[in-house]
């Protein structure tokens, strides 16, 4: 018992018993502001030939897409799927879910797009598009129901709760901005030594100086490095090697005499303001921390002829024997310095911790 | 245009004639293999015709050219010519690998003859330089992450270097390319003496090595095991793309 009037038109009633559904359909879109201008069905007479010919080659996909889904089914149940090194059966599990799944997938997808393209009716449609502001009508009601909603809160005649609002709201953006501002205040972890200290401080080892030591803890003779040859060595105190100490791999290098030459002239040269690193080399060896200055990667790709030390994440390069200046990318504080020498027994150990923190940069870093 | 082929060709015949006539060159260098075993002879043959222009007469070396070779050892020799690394087409940041100009023997005889010379590191004999247990190459593959990873990455695809360098892949590396490439740490690679790696786990490494290079990979096509760069690419062109061609086709008229 509806009947929606459009401006120059027949009312239309949807219970009139000489409608077809087309027709319902049709004043459907036509309410929703489609317009349907052409509509043929594309086979109007059923049953031709090249409508069972299109007929087949869709159940055709839709019984390849179950083919393929059961196959996957199947293969994920049954093949073996343990890793065996070399090539087997097992190396095929992954691609053969992919294929198999996607196999079906693509076919079901096929299918239906096939069933739209060739037998669904040609169909064109119409549909206006709403240009520029709303009508001058819609604007002042729509206005008045938000003004409305005011009215009805009746913030402006109840000044308890105009007060109390504000409250959660202060509160709410006091909790906003903590984060923010908060970050911004210097030292929060003061008196904590953490970003400072490195497992090279002679007081994780009884106020000794702390072994250079390779991953399962041995230490390590001037001798086994070879020239131009470089190993990571971790302190040489309980868990060393852990990432309890994961501040503190650093990277041992042997130099050329002649490198090793310029390394000791750049490191000790008192024209240069930090000159921190004196006395750091021993012989033709020396230490760096491994952990990049900018973002903390382990920058260990040596380049034994050039003398660069690269970073992997960011293509940070440093230059060995001037102090590891960053020359390249962007790191740019160097990489701190380990002070070698060599104890009794003829291992390497470092006379102290890091002059500087290891790292990337952090608040407190002075 | 004429001009210059002219050139050409005077400066061809002049270089026949020259060498037609000036057998000097070769009987001079061999009053200099006294003292020299029959391999280095051939070896030193071989040397002064391809190697001396860089690397001077005796190895020397020769400034901005070619480094001295003296104490490189047999292994590198071996190494750089058998990998076709050496001789260098033309001076450029790194050597790569292509087709040897030499064979296996005549770069160890060029190697025998660079020993002799200066010492240095030699490789061990045979073809099969690993270690063949599982125990062996699981202990390879822990010494390969923490050594050799960083720059040859996981899967021994290798990567960059600084300024157009590059760890190389160890796709086709032997066995004794490997061992010479730990031994004497070829261009920038960082030398893994036997006082750091012994030859047991240089062994135990090239173990590693191989066998991963003989595993299948296990979900389908490696793209070269370079890892999320390449894989990401391939996605990006083949996959983004026909999903447009895709929906160009679903979208279009029938």
């Amino acid at each position: 018992m509806s009947g929606h009037q459009i401006e120059g038109q027949e009312p239309f009633d949807v219970d009139d018993p000489a409608l077809t559904r087309f027709d319902l359909v049709r004043e459907g879109a036509r309410r929703d502001g489609v317009e349907i201008v052409h509509y043929k069905p594309r086979f109007p007479v059923p049953g031709t030939k090249v409508e069972r010919r299109i007929e087949r080659s869709i159940a055709l996909m839709l019984t390849l897409a179950g083919v393929f889904a059961v196959a996957f089914v199947i293969l994920y149940i049954w093949w073996p799927w343990e890793y065996e090194g070399g090539s087997n059966a097992g190396k095929w599990y992954t691609p053969l879910l992919g294929l198999t799944l996607g196999g079906s997938l693509v076919f079901l997808a096929l299918a239906i797009i096939t069933w739209g393209k060739k037998l669904l009716p040609e169909e064109i449609s119409v549909q206006e598009r709403h240009d520029g502001p709303s009508a001058h009508d819609e604007q002042q009601l729509t206005g008045a129901t938000i003004v409305n909603m005011g009215d009805e809160l009746g913030i402006a005649r109840r000044p308890l709760l105009k007060a109390a609002v504000l409250l959660p709201g202060l509160g709410l953006g006091a909790a906003a901005v903590a984060p923010l501002v908060g970050g911004l205040i210097k030292s929060p972890h003061e008196p904590d030594a953490i970003f400072f200290e490195t497992g090279w401080n002679p007081k994780h080892n009884d106020g000794h100086p702390v072994r250079l030591v390779r991953e399962d803890g041995t230490p390590i003779r001037p001798e086994d490095v070879s020239t131009g040859g470089q190993m990571t060595v971790f302190p040489g105190i309980p868990g060393g090697a852990s990432n309890k100490w994961a501040d503190s791999p650093t990277l041992l290098i042997h130099l050329r005499p002649e490198d090793s030459a310029l390394a000791y002239k750049n490191a000790n040269n008192s024209e240069r303001p930090p000159g921190i690193n004196g006395g750091s080399q021993w012989g033709d060896f020396v230490a760096y921390s491994k952990i990049c200055t900018h973002a903390g990667c382990p920058a260990s790709l040596y380049e034994q002829q050039t003398n660069r030390l690269l970073c992997p994440c960011h293509q940070s390069q440093f230059d060995i024997t001037d102090n590891a200046r960053p020359v390249f990318g962007p790191a740019s504080r160097s990489l701190p310095q380990l002070p070698l020498d060599v104890d009794a027994e003829g291992y390497f150990v470092a006379t102290g911790d890091y002059k500087v923190a290891v790292g990337p940069a952090f608040w407190e870093r002075p | 245009m004429s001009s210059g082929l002219r050139l050409v060709a005077a400066l061809t015949l002049f270089g026949a004639l020259y060498a037609a006539f000036a057998p000097g060159l070769q009987s001079a260098s061999a009053e200099d293999t006294k003292g020299l075993s029959a391999a280095a002879t051939e070896g030193k043959q071989i040397f002064d015709n391809s190697c001396i222009s860089c690397h001077g007469r005796n190895a020397e070396g020769v400034p901005d050219r070619g480094p001295s070779l003296i104490g490189v050892g047999s292994a590198a020799v071996e190494f750089q010519v058998a990998t076709g690394r050496m001789p260098m087409a033309r001076q450029e940041a790194q050597a790569e690998r292509k087709e040897p100009q030499y064979t296996r023997e005549e770069a160890a005889q060029i190697g025998q003859y660079i020993q002799e010379l200066g010492g240095g590191p030699q490789l061990p004999a045979g073809d099969h330089l690993r270690a063949d247990s599982d125990e062996d190459i699981a202990k390879g593959g822990e010494l390969f992450r923490v050594n050799c990873s960083s720059c040859h990455a996981f899967g021994a695809g290798g990567g960059a270097l600084s300024s157009g360098k590059f760890a190389p892949t160890l796709e086709h590396a032997t066995d004794r390319d490997i061992y010479a490439a730990m031994l004497t740490g070829p261009q920038n690679m960082p030398v893994f003496g036997d006082n750091q790696l012994t030859p047991e786990e240089k062994m135990q490494v090239i173990a590693y090595i191989q066998n991963l290079k003989s595993d299948q990979d296990p979900g389908g096509w490696g793209l070269g095991r370079l890892g999320p760069v390449p894989e990401g690419l391939a996605i990006f062109l083949i996959g983004m793309v026909g999903i447009v061609i895709a929906t160009l086709w679903i979208a279009g008229k029938s």
